[in-house]
């Protein structure tokens, strides 16, 4: 690749160089601090070009890992950054009324399946689930019927474990780990079997049929589910205890 | 009416008729992520960052083509490579990323031309690493030069693309620079019918 | 007024520090923290994340206003929805530099001397703590252990550090240095806990202290 530099783009035509930094900026002023941080908040793009961009991750991804796991480890790792900048990003944008901090797991998943989901798709999470076995009360579920990562992937026989939606996972443990409250977060496809995906016993899937929503309606739904660290819990007791 | 207001009008129309639309910041994130992902696995040896987004590009030209043409409906080749340089800028670029890059600097012989960017959007939230190398080195962009390549080298078109500023290094423009090398099929056999 | 504004990041790292002066009345945006109240800064903001922590589970606001009080210096508090601090001492002129200023007359101001002359050998924060921790605790009741003598104190931004208007001010500073401090780490290559260098970023802390402070 070639890097001659227009006439006069070299060091000097481009704006100085400030301070202590080495950072040169355009003399017109066009860096991100110029512009309004709500600029491109309603602000679209093509499906498509989400979706091959997130084709290329994928495959980029692929060719640095050996196995599924690994796989979806790396795509966690993705998109961890984009939880931590949408966090403070969407409470940002908050109105001063309703610009608070989670302070419990609640309001912490709230914000994810509202605020996080509709900024990001569109729409909210279709359900928040607390895991009803006693054995796992760190365990949280989102549910979404038809995570948009997946919509446009069309992942390999061979590969048929991959979930896709471990990007958002990454997201959603992103947000938690930013908003202090470290946790694990996986995704699992549970359209096909019923709640197969999670392997953990965790019970969301019972309440499921009760909401007559089986798998061949949505054979794409996933489960996020979300493992807190001790320590979170332990700071809710503590806080519940005082008030 | 002119090629260019034709072109024009058939990427808002396209734009704001036929496409499945998603929120700007999530692919200005995703875009982000990888890049930085990259820079990672690479240890910030940029020339090879540029590399890699090239090649991802190429990967997504080669692919995008078809989707381009289908939307477009423009069957038709274009009838010479300024008509070419419009439908990239105008239709190509407005209906993935809406946004319109400016088409000048052509040369003489017609062969090479400049898409400025007013606005890029992949670069929206950018700062590029303070590290004293990255702002002569890194091509945060670089994607889109590999997109231009490999969607034009579907319709028979090698071409050679490259950024020769970026305001995200302090210049006061986008620019790539898109070179048409030559017309594949004048030298390949017809393909069948 | 003097002023002191960190950054700290989640491993109580300071991530950005910036010291300036009040640009109202006549101010010239200057800082006047002598050497040693220069040193001490560092240390009356690191003993203040304490208090912080304490009500960050608590508060779900992101401005704290008032956390804690060390002598004439004051620390507001600002936290953002990654937890990161936002920290901002303030100190009233002494009174012997103080002459051209409204003269604040709550008991804050008559210690002031004995922060410069003392600050070697810091006497012990606790009493103070135990007010702040009642103020911190949301009630508007108890900030008159810190406001005694307001009816009687000059209200302006640069004097009091106590005043609503203050605390007014204390606020807008806050609020628009976090939209900066966004800017800065939606950059896909900043991550958490790194310093901020970008020299438009400390142009734009700047910039809003001189427009609200």
């Amino acid at each position: 690749m070639s890097n001659h530099l227009p006439a006069g783009a070299g060091n000097g035509g481009g704006g100085g160089r400030a301070g202590d930094s080495g950072l040169r900026y355009p003399s017109n002023g066009k860096t991100i601090y110029h512009r309004p941080l709500n600029r491109t908040k309603t602000a679209e793009l093509s499906k498509a070009a989400f979706a091959y961009l997130f084709a290329e991750m994928v495959s980029y991804a692929q060719r640095r890992v050996t196995g599924i796991q690994e796989l979806e480890k790396r795509l966690n790792l993705q998109g961890h950054p984009i939880g931590l900048k949408l966090l403070d990003l969407l409470l940002f944008r908050e109105p001063p009324r309703t610009q608070l901090r989670p302070l419990n797991i609640i309001a912490l998943l709230h914000f994810i399946k509202i605020n996080v989901w509709t900024h990001l798709f569109g729409r909210q999470a279709d359900r928040l689930e607390k895991s009803s076995n006693p054995d796992t009360p760190d365990e949280f579920m989102i549910i979404d019927n038809e995570p948009l990562v997946n919509a446009y992937i069309s992942v390999p026989k061979e590969m048929s474990q991959l979930n896709c939606a471990a990007f958002a996972a990454g997201i959603i443990e992103g947000v938690c780990d930013g908003a202090g409250f470290p946790a694990r977060v996986t995704a699992h496809t549970v359209g096909d079997t019923g709640g197969g995906g999670s392997n953990n016993g965790s019970g969301g899937t019972g309440a499921d049929g009760g909401r007559g929503e089986g798998g061949e309606m949505w054979p794409g739904r996933t489960v996020f589910l979300v493992k807190f660290q001790p320590e979170v819990l332990e700071r809710e007791a503590l806080i519940g205890a005082k008030s | 009416m002119s090629s260019a207001s034709k072109a024009s009008r058939l990427g808002e129309e396209i734009w704001k008729t036929r496409i499945e639309k998603v929120n700007a910041e999530l692919v200005v994130l995703t875009y982000g992520t990888i890049v930085a992902q990259i820079c990672k696995d690479f240890e910030s040896d940029y020339a090879e960052v540029n590399k890699q987004l090239d090649r991802m590009g190429y990967n997504i030209g080669l692919r995008l083509i078809e989707d381009y043409l289908a939307k477009s409906n423009t069957m038709r080749r274009c009838s010479n490579f300024r008509e070419t340089a419009e439908m990239i800028a105008k239709v190509g670029f407005k209906i993935f990323l809406n946004v319109t890059p400016t088409i000048t600097n052509w040369t003489g012989d017609n062969k090479q031309f400049s898409l400025v960017f007013d606005e890029n959007p992949l670069a929206d939230f950018v700062e590029l690493p303070d590290d004293g190398r990255a702002q002569d080195q890194l091509w945060f962009s670089n994607i889109l030069c590999g997109v231009l390549r490999g969607a034009l080298e579907m319709v028979q078109m090698q071409v050679e693309t490259h950024f020769i500023s970026d305001v995200l290094r302090g210049h006061d423009t986008t620019e790539m620079r898109v070179t048409l090398v030559r017309y594949i099929d004048d030298e390949l056999p017809p393909e069948d019918d | 007024m003097s002023y002191y504004f960190a950054i700290i990041g989640t491993q109580d790292n300071p991530l950005f520090e910036y010291e300036f002066g009040t640009s109202k009345q006549g101010g010239d945006g200057m800082a006047r923290f002598t050497e040693q109240a220069r040193q001490l800064n560092q240390f009356i903001i690191h003993s203040s994340l304490d208090i912080v922590e304490e009500v960050q589970w608590t508060n779900g606001q992101m401005y704290l206003k008032l956390v804690d009080r060390f002598f004439t210096s004051y620390i507001s508090c600002f936290l953002t929805a990654s937890n990161i601090k936002f920290l901002l001492l303030h100190q009233p002129p002494s009174s012997s530099s103080s002459s051209a200023l409204p003269h604040p007359s709550s008991s804050a101001s008559s210690s002031t001397p004995s922060l410069v002359s003392s600050s070697h050998h810091p006497p012990s924060s606790t009493s103070v703590i135990p007010s702040l921790s009642t103020l911190t605790g949301g009630s508007n009741s108890s900030t008159s252990t810190l406001t005694g003598g307001t009816s009687r104190t000059s209200t302006s931004i640069a004097a009091n550090p106590t005043s609503p208007q203050t605390e007014e001010a204390i606020r807008n500073f806050f609020a628009e240095v976090y939209e900066n401090y966004v800017k800065a780490i939606m950059s896909p290559f900043y991550r958490t806990n790194m310093e901020i260098r970008s020299p438009v970023f400390r142009a734009r802390v700047a910039a809003a202290g001189r427009k609200y402070l």
